[in-house]
């Protein structure tokens, strides 16, 4: 899973996730992606162990007088794949010679 | 939260969102619907709260989260999707696999089945796509128009070459238009072993019409077309065969005819789908013959300018045969008429092939018929299984799925077992086809035909799989548990009646296929039965062309034929020898006669027939029979000198019979076009010869001596028939060291037994009944199949009720009979569904028919004998099991 870079709109969501953006309208709001797109990266960066998701706890919803929210957290394997895609991204905007669909060779100096 | 906390507008955008989201989440399965609708709602919930709150519900915020809300659809179906995922599939997959294979001869039979049905039809399919579907090898290939010269006479005729450059300059909806004589061939020696090959005369822009361009080389210009230029162009296949792909061959030089021609180009591989293995030589039109109007020897072939219809042409190029019309005389009544080319290329194979397509179809409509047959009572003795397993918690989804896996999983295999059988019959059509269809060598089974085979398969699996499925499915669960090893469980006599229909509908369809294999068989048959007029055991023949080197005048041509003839007589095991110019089922050419003293009011008058120009000895060599007169001999010379044209003729008996009705047709005389008009006494009458093939009408035949034509038929292009009493072919070789003794370079081509060419004129019709005969059987014993499987399930249905007949002391007769009356009853309806079918659709075989009716009632009568023994032959097999049923035995199964 490591080996190939996630896909710009799922970078967009799990960098969001990662900036501490919890529920999945918020989320939609903060990757500017529509509800379609969103829900099922989510699915899929859960299946693949990037995001956790859970259900907020029934006191807090109570209180703010609404039903309890799913909310979503990023994993250590999903801060690692997400680092990865993003130098990739950064490779070729680079002008680097990434391509697509093949993950960059770490580069240190 | 009973009370609203927030404004009726925020309301209303809530309960609009949230009924979209329930109808939504019907999508998604059950166990996670309420997961899902929770994570939804509460979202939409707390957004609409904050926005109101905010107090910034705008129109458009609010139709941004209807458009979001939108998004559950899509969610929905991806959590759908992302549930049938490859594990529940295999699990289906393995399950259904496993099912199938315990069933071992369940399967097979329904592979079996279903893949001969796919793969004629994958085969079929395969034939008729390359042949009429897929566009002729050109660019373009709808643009490009055939041009025939047409006449009150015929409207299949040629163009002269002047009316052609008339034409070509003058048209503008043709962007191009090229022209290429339909005949002509040319001897090719290079190195040692000369070959008669094709060879017409194109024009310069034959090429470039068609839209190809030279492997090697260039095509021929303009300015070959003006002048003797001696330059070629050769055929893929040629250069291959002959010039062993030597790319160094353009600008060679070559023996054609015994003279030297330039190579100029080799023209690619796709040429030879339409024009295999030929050379090209360049039009002249500057010889005498090119240069009159009432020569017609060219076929057009023009492309359509982008976006001009045939129908334009046409007009452009009857407005210019008018003109042509008014200042030619020899161009009354001419004009060209266009057919798209590629109806020409298909030529009269089109029906045929759609015919042969139908038939096949209507076996896989058999076939089909035993698979669903097969699958229902599968489906019915799966029964308590399927309530087993519903009462176990599967829901009916999970049921459909599972036998519908089962069913698609069968189609696949049948598809793959098809499609290796279309690859077998495909081969098996280029073995035995030879050149029977036009573009042969296109035909196999390409891409297409696999999605097609494979699609069809897995379709008829689904289909013929789901309404058993659904059948099984919609029981009443209860009632088949209670009904459990009673062996009679609900919803059989349904889907018996169903199984019985569907073989009254096999065996109408196998009716219907049988009757229109009979009428062609019967047609094929009476064809072969025609006496062709001549005896063609024992004769070979073979073409001969003489070069015009040493053979121009027509007394060295006459010699030359004098001394060969008499040389081949010579070999050991030859009976007789002769020349003609019109061999049966070779060749044919014809021209204008009347009968002395009557000359044709009008062009339209004219009447033509056969020209046959022979050396003495072909009647006896033919054993065509001299009905009246005598034959042609040596006294046949031409009287008094050319010019005068005074001469002998002996003409068909058919023909004399209709110029002549009141006799005295000997004594009488003709006036023979031969390029000038010869005064011909007709001297004897000959039977009637099938020249064109047994199952074509004998053509009117003009016999004339070689010893007194030398204008048009001179005699250098001539057939040699031989008759030996050795095996044909053995009298090749001393035949062809005595022709290389008298002059070389000179082929004996087309080396065939008249046995063969025969054989060959009927090849088609052949081809044709007996593939469709090869359906019918199919179809037949697919249908006795079916009858058998319905009726040996009823016997094991009825073994109780049988059993207790036994015991209560029935006879063995009456038990036989009971079965049997069972299955003849299926037969009989089927058949009189079959022939009230059959009477409709034997109309498409119009045309097709030799000296049949349609309504052959010996034909039909046949058929029906054959199903009505094919029924009792089913019938009787399980009939003969109930009668060995112990009633004991079947007492005890209560």
């Amino acid at each position: 899973m490591t080996a190939r870079p996630l896909s710009p709109a799922a970078v967009a969501v799990l960098q969001a996730v990662a900036a501490g953006v919890r529920h999945g309208f918020d989320i939609m709001d903060s990757a500017g992606l529509p509800s379609g797109t969103v829900y099922p990266i989510l699915g899929r960066l859960e299946r693949a162990g990037f995001v956790r998701s859970r259900w907020e706890s029934p006191t807090v919803a109570q209180r703010e007088k609404r039903p309890p929210r799913r909310y979503y957290e990023i994993s250590a394997t999903g801060l690692h794949a997400l680092a990865l895609s993003v130098e990739h991204y950064r490779t070729i905007g680079r002008g680097g010679r990434g391509t697509p669909g093949v993950a960059p060779k770490p580069q240190r100096s | 939260m009973s009370e609203r906390p927030w404004s009726p507008t925020a309301d209303a955008t809530w309960r609009r969102c949230r009924a979209l989201v329930r109808l939504a989440s019907t999508i998604v399965s059950r166990d996670r619907r309420a997961a899902w609708r929770a994570e939804w709602l509460a979202e939409l919930y707390s957004r609409v709260l904050a926005l109101d709150h905010a107090g910034v519900l705008s129109a458009s915020a609010r139709r941004d989260l209807v458009v979001r809300t939108l998004g559950a659809f899509p969610h929905a179906l991806w959590v759908r999707q992302s549930e049938w995922r490859l594990d529940m599939l295999m699990q289906d997959l393995t399950f259904a696999a496993r099912v199938n294979w315990k069933r071992p001869a369940f399967s097979l039979l329904v592979i079996i089945t279903l893949g001969i049905g796919v793969g004629a039809n994958s085969a079929m399919f395969s034939i008729v796509n390359a042949v009429l579907i897929r566009p002729l090898p050109f660019p373009h290939s709808e643009q490009l128009v055939y041009a025939f010269g047409a006449f009150k006479g015929g409207d299949q005729a040629a163009i002269s070459p002047p009316d052609y450059l008339d034409y070509r300059a003058q048209t503008h909806v043709l962007s191009s238009f090229a022209g290429r004589t339909p005949f002509g061939t040319a001897v090719l020696s290079s190195g040692d072993d000369p070959e008669r090959v094709t060879a017409p005369r194109v024009t310069a822009n034959f090429f470039s019409t068609l839209g190809v361009r030279p492997l090697y080389g260039r095509t021929f210009l303009l300015e070959e077309e003006e002048g003797d230029h001696k330059v070629v162009m050769l055929s893929y296949g040629i250069w291959q065969r002959r010039f062993a792909a030597d790319t160094r061959v353009v600008g060679t030089t070559t023996s054609i005819d015994g003279e030297p021609y330039t190579i100029v180009g080799v023209m690619p591989d796709v040429m030879g789908q339409i024009f295999p293995d030929q050379l090209w030589l360049a039009m002249p039109f500057h010889t005498a013959e090119s240069s009159v109007r009432r020569f017609h020897m060219l076929r057009g072939i023009g492309r359509l300018r982008d976006g001009a219809t045939l129908a334009q042409a046409q007009a452009e190029l009857d407005g210019i045969a008018r003109r042509l019309e008014a200042t030619y005389a020899e161009d009354a009544s001419w004009r060209v008429r266009l057919v798209p080319y590629h109806d020409i290329v298909v030529g009269g194979s089109g029906p045929v092939l759609l015919l042969l397509l139908g038939a096949v179809g209507l076996v896989l409509l058999v076939a089909c018929g035993n698979v669903a047959s097969l699958m229902l009572a599968r489906a019915t003795s799966r029964q308590s299984e399927i309530a087993v397993r519903t009462a176990l918690g599967a829901s009916r989804a999970q049921v459909v799925r599972q036998l519908l896996t089962e069913s698609i999983l069968l189609g696949g295999a049948a598809g793959v077992f098809g499609l290796l059988l279309a690859v077998a019959l495909v081969r098996a059509v280029h073995a035995v086809g030879g050149n029977l269809l036009p573009r042969m060598s296109e035909i196999r089974v390409d891409g297409i035909a696999v999605a097609f085979t494979m699609m069809v398969a897995v379709l008829t699996g689904i289909v013929f799989g789901l309404a058993p499925a659904l059948h099984a499915a919609r029981q009443d669960v209860a009632a088949t548990l209670r009904s459990v090893g009673g062996g009679r469980a609900t919803g059989a006599k349904h889907a018996l009646r169903l199984r019985d229909a569907l073989v009254v509908g096999q065996v109408a369809l196998s009716l219907v296929l049988l009757v229109g294999a009979g009428l062609l068989l019967r047609s094929l048959w009476l064809a072969q039965r025609v006496e062709p007029g001549f005896d063609p055991r024992g004769v070979l023949s073979a073409q001969i062309s003489l070069p015009m080197d040493g053979f121009r005048s027509h007394d060295a041509i006459e010699r030359f034929w004098a001394v060969f003839l008499e040389r081949v007589r010579a070999i050991p095991g030859v009976e007789r020898a002769a020349a003609t110019t019109m061999l049966p089922l070779v060749g044919g050419g014809d021209t204008y006669y009347y009968v002395d003293g009557h000359p044709p009011a009008s062009d339209a008058d004219k009447r033509t027939a056969q020209v046959n120009v022979s050396t003495d000895d072909y009647f006896a060599t033919m054993r065509i029979p001299i009905v009246e007169g005598r034959a042609l001999g040596a006294e046949d010379r031409s009287l008094g000198n050319d010019s005068l044209g005074h001469g002998t003729v002996v003409i068909s008996r058919d023909m004399a019979e209709r110029l002549f009705p009141r006799g005295g047709a000997v004594g009488s005389r003709l006036v023979v076009d031969v390029g000038k008009p010869l005064h011909a006494e007709i001297v004897g009458i000959a039977g009637d010869v099938h020249a064109f093939g047994q199952d074509v009408q004998a053509p009117d035949i003009l016999y004339l001596s070689i010893h007194q034509i030398s204008s048009f038929h001179n005699g250098r292009i001539m057939s040699l028939a031989v008759r030996g009493s050795r095996e044909g072919m053995q009298l090749a070789a001393p035949i062809r060291k005595a022709l290389r003794g008298l002059v070389s370079g000179v082929p004996l081509a087309n080396l065939a037994s008249m046995d063969q060419l025969l054989r060959t004129s009927l090849a088609t019709s052949a081809f044709r009944s007996r593939l469709l005969a090869a359906f019918a059987v199919v179809a037949l014993l697919l249908a006795v199949v079916g009858l058998y499987g319905v009726l040996a399930y009823t016997v094991t249905q009825r073994t109780r009720e049988i059993g207790v007949r036994i015991a209560l002391g029935a006879r063995a007769r009456e038990v036989l009979t009971l079965v049997v009356t069972r299955g003849m009853r299926l037969v009989t309806v089927g058949i009189v569904l079959g022939l009230l079918g059959a009477t409709a659709a034997v109309r498409l075989l119009q045309g097709m028919l030799f000296q049949v009716s349609t309504l052959d009632p010996l034909v039909f009568a046949l058929v029906v004998a054959l199903l009505v023994l094919g029924g009792l032959a089913a019938s009787l097999i399980p009939a003969r099991r109930a009668t060995r049923i112990s009633p004991m035995a079947a007492l005890r199964e209560e």
